[in-house]
Order: structure tokens, then C-alpha cells, then sequence
């Protein structure tokens, strides 16, 4: 007996170090050294037994997609419609939408051309504005927000908008921009939005006066978007952890009718992890097409 | 075999498929196809829109060819494992990749095998994390 007693330390310091020496195995990257917090992608899924309460009319938080990192990629067009040939996800163009649709020479999706061969507006830098932004590489995504606005900041290229929840009306959607209080202002990439409570778990934010359909895709499969359309997000908090991301699209100028682009899980993550820069750098681009896009694209050996 | 002998051989053409790119999509690859490259480093690139290994790969002819392979951009490579360091100048690694169609030296990383050992799996966001030298690894 006192041999075990004398032993019993040992045993669980050896137990502790292999709990230990398996977690690190199971979690290498996390927490990163120096306390620079990289992102939990292994999160065990919300069940009734971990479930929190939704605080009220809060988005507030680190946010990144529920079923992983890759999961907001959107790499085959929004999620609701993937861009696979399949009759189901075809899209209700109109001749002009569809005309547009076919000029456009996107990496991604059913019609995808090599490397180089594209017109991407993204592989020049252009900024990708609403929606797109909402369809490309979502990763952490915070969200602020005070008694007038909320802001969403997007780790691709480090880009921010606000929806204005001060009471201000949507502007009004007239050739050349939107029309503020009689004065014709410029269509911009994130539009003008604003937002509202339709309840104390859901929030709606609406965005018109983006820019021109030449300047601006939908998504990376090359889908269509022109300064017509109507944009309404809803963000509905279904508890403290997770928050449905959805979007619906009224672009009458190149869809017959309005479509929901997304309904994508949000999973709420620690507010200190640290955001890996993710950017367009002219300079690397045209590296990365000198390295390999150019000979990728090449039809055959050299 | 001398350890500096490298060689590249085709391994096998799955019928699976690697998941899409999130910069560009499969047009440019033979999906499904697999290459292994023992090779010396000659470069590593943590950039955007894609991190590039350059590798230099001896034939069994004793031809050099120098291969380019790329990963996806640094914050999605991070967490499974792909570092700034990962790959040195001079570093005798393992690389396996999906080749591109028109047969020249190039592919995205399905996996590799660091100088130290460490095993990493696709350089995209579906990849596994690092698996400490000494143990199993699951191919892509």
C-alpha cells in the first residue's frame, strides 16, 4: 500500500502529460506561441447540452463559417446556387443578364478557363464590393457595432463596410447612383446600406447603389451583378454561438426575379484570435503568373 | 540510391477528386492524378495569391527539372501547417502533387514530407494538420 501511495504521484504526472502530449497532438496549431491565437477550426459542434442563450440584438463578434474554413470559400459560386451545370441551380437571367454572364472568362464553376485566360476583375485587385464580398473566401469575419451603425470587417484585403441603423432611409436607386435627400450620389463597391431589428434575434440590412455591372461580379464563377441591384442580408442569431448569414438578390436589370444567394452558418469564435493578412498585391500576382499561372495556362509542354 | 539521387515517378489516378482551389479553379490540372517529387529546394514563396515551392528534381536520366508547386495563400496554408519556414533552401523534401494537363513541371501540394520529417497534407483548407515525424500520415 505504501509502495502505491509512494507510486500514485508519478501516475498522474505521467497521466497529465500524456493529456497534455494528446492535445497537442490534436490541436498543434492552437494556442500559437507568444499568445497570438490562430483559428479553432475544431470546434465541437453546438448541442442542447453546450448551448447558450442569443444575447438580444447583438451581432458582436468573431465570426467565421460553422462547418470550417473552407466552407466559405464559395470557390463554385454562392452557396445556394452552385455554379455546376445542374438544371436546379440554373439562374433566372434575363437576355441582357445571360449576355453578361457569358462574357465573363472566370478560374471557377462550369465554365472555367485557364489560368490567365480570365477577366476577373478580382485578379487586377479590384475591390469586390457588395455582394461579392459576402461570396469570396469568407473566413473571420467581426462584426461591431454601436447604437447607429454595425460595421462588418472582412479578412479578405482587409475591407469594411457599415449599415447605418440610425433611422436614415435607403436611397433611392436612379441612372448614374442613388438619389440622398434630392442629390444624385456616386454608386460605390459596398453600396449604401442600412439595417434594422426585426426582432430581438434578427437583423436586416439592406444595400442599393453599387457599382456598374462592368466593374463588379457576383460571385467567382463569373455570375453577374449591376448597380440595379437590391441586396437584403438577414443575420439571425439563432444562439450565443451561432448566426445564420442569408442574402437574397433583386438585380431586375439581370435576373427575372429575386433569388437567395446564401443561408450560411456562422460559428462564433474567440475575439482575440489573430487575422492572417489576406490580400491582392499586384506585385505578387503577376510574380505568381510568371512563376506558374502563365505556364499552367500554356496548352501544351514547353 | 544515394540521398541527393532524387526521382519523380506518377503514382496513381484516383478517381476522387482534390478540393477546388479557392483562387483559381481545377481547369489548368489533371485532377485526380498524382506525382511524387524527391527533390532539393530551390525556393519557397509565402506570398498571395498562392505560396510556390520551387523544387529541383533529378530524372533517373540525371537531368535536372526544376518543378513549381503551389499551395493556397498563406492563411489558409497556416493552419494545416504550412509555415514561412516550412521549406529551406537546400532542403531534401517529398512533395506530392496534382500535375497540370499540358505536361509541364507544375502542380498544386497534395502533400509533403518536411526535411525534419513532419508530414503535411493538402496546402489548402482541407488539409490535415501536421503529423509529428515518426507517425502514419494520411494521403490526400
Amino acid at each position: 500500500m505504501d509502495r502505491l501511495v509512494r507510486l500514485a504521484p508519478l501516475f498522474l504526472l505521467a497521466l497529465a502529460a500524456s493529456a497534455i502530449g494528446a492535445a497537442q497532438a490534436t490541436r498543434p496549431q492552437n494556442p500559437a506561441p507568444g499568445g497570438w491565437r490562430t483559428p479553432d477550426w475544431n470546434k465541437p459542434p453546438i448541442t442542447n447540452a453546450n448551448r447558450k442563450p442569443a444575447p438580444r440584438r447583438s451581432l458582436t463578434g468573431m465570426w467565421a463559417p460553422a462547418d470550417g474554413a473552407g466552407a466559405g470559400t464559395q470557390a463554385q459560386g454562392v452557396p445556394s446556387k452552385p455554379n455546376n451545370g445542374k438544371p436546379e441551380n440554373a439562374l433566372p437571367y434575363t437576355p441582357y443578364g445571360l449576355a453578361l454572364y457569358r462574357s465573363h472568362h472566370a478560374l471557377e464553376g462550369f465554365d472555367a478557363v485557364l489560368p490567365t485566360e480570365d477577366n476577373d476583375p478580382r485578379n487586377r485587385c479590384e475591390p469586390l464590393g457588395i455582394p461579392r464580398s459576402n461570396h469570396y473566401n469568407i473566413r473571420l469575419t467581426q462584426i461591431f457595432q454601436d447604437d447607429d451603425k454595425v460595421a462588418m470587417l472582412y479578412q479578405y484585403d482587409n475591407r469594411w463596410r457599415v449599415i447605418w441603423t440610425d433611422g436614415r432611409q435607403l436611397p433611392k436607386v436612379v441612372d448614374g447612383g442613388v438619389d440622398v435627400g434630392g442629390e444624385l450620389r456616386e454608386p460605390r463597391f459596398f453600396g449604401y446600406s442600412v439595417g434594422r431589428w426585426l426582432d430581438d434575434y434578427t437583423f436586416e440590412a439592406q444595400t442599393v447603389g453599387t457599382m456598374p455591372d462592368d466593374r463588379v461580379w457576383l460571385d467567382s464563377t463569373g455570375r453577374p451583378i449591376s448597380e440595379k441591384a437590391h441586396v437584403t442580408e438577414t443575420f439571425r442569431r439563432v444562439d450565443a454561438d451561432t448566426l445564420i448569414w442569408s442574402e437574397t438578390i433583386d438585380d431586375p436589370k439581370l435576373y427575372t426575379r429575386p433569388w437567395e444567394t446564401m443561408r450560411l452558418p456562422m460559428r462564433l469564435h474567440d475575439p482575440r484570435t489573430d487575422i492572417q493578412e489576406y490580400y491582392c498585391s499586384p506585385s505578387e500576382q503577376d510574380n505568381y503568373n510568371k512563376l506558374f499561372g502563365s505556364g499552367a495556362s500554356s496548352k501544351g509542354a514547353p | 540510391m544515394s540521398a541527393r539521387h532524387v526521382v519523380a515517378f506518377v503514382v496513381v489516378a484516383f478517381s476522387s477528386s482534390i478540393p477546388v482551389a479557392a483562387h483559381h479553379g481545377a481547369a489548368a490540372f489533371d485532377v485526380g492524378k498524382q506525382v511524387v517529387l524527391k527533390g532539393t529546394v530551390a525556393g519557397w514563396i509565402y506570398s498571395n495569391p498562392h505560396c510556390l515551392l520551387s523544387l529541383d528534381v533529378t530524372g533517373e536520366d540525371g537531368n535536372v527539372v526544376r518543378w513549381i508547386a503551389e499551395g493556397q495563400a498563406p492563411n489558409v496554408v497556416y493552419p494545416v501547417g504550412y509555415r514561412k519556414d516550412s521549406f529551406n533552401f537546400g532542403d531534401q523534401v517529398t512533395v506530392t502533387v496534382e500535375p497540370v494537363k499540358n505536361g509541364r513541371p507544375m502542380g498544386r501540394i497534395l502533400a509533403a514530407v518536411l526535411v525534419d520529417g513532419t508530414k503535411l497534407g493538402v496546402a489548402n483548407s482541407s488539409g490535415t494538420p501536421p503529423v509529428p515525424p515518426g507517425q502514419p500520415h494520411t494521403t490526400p
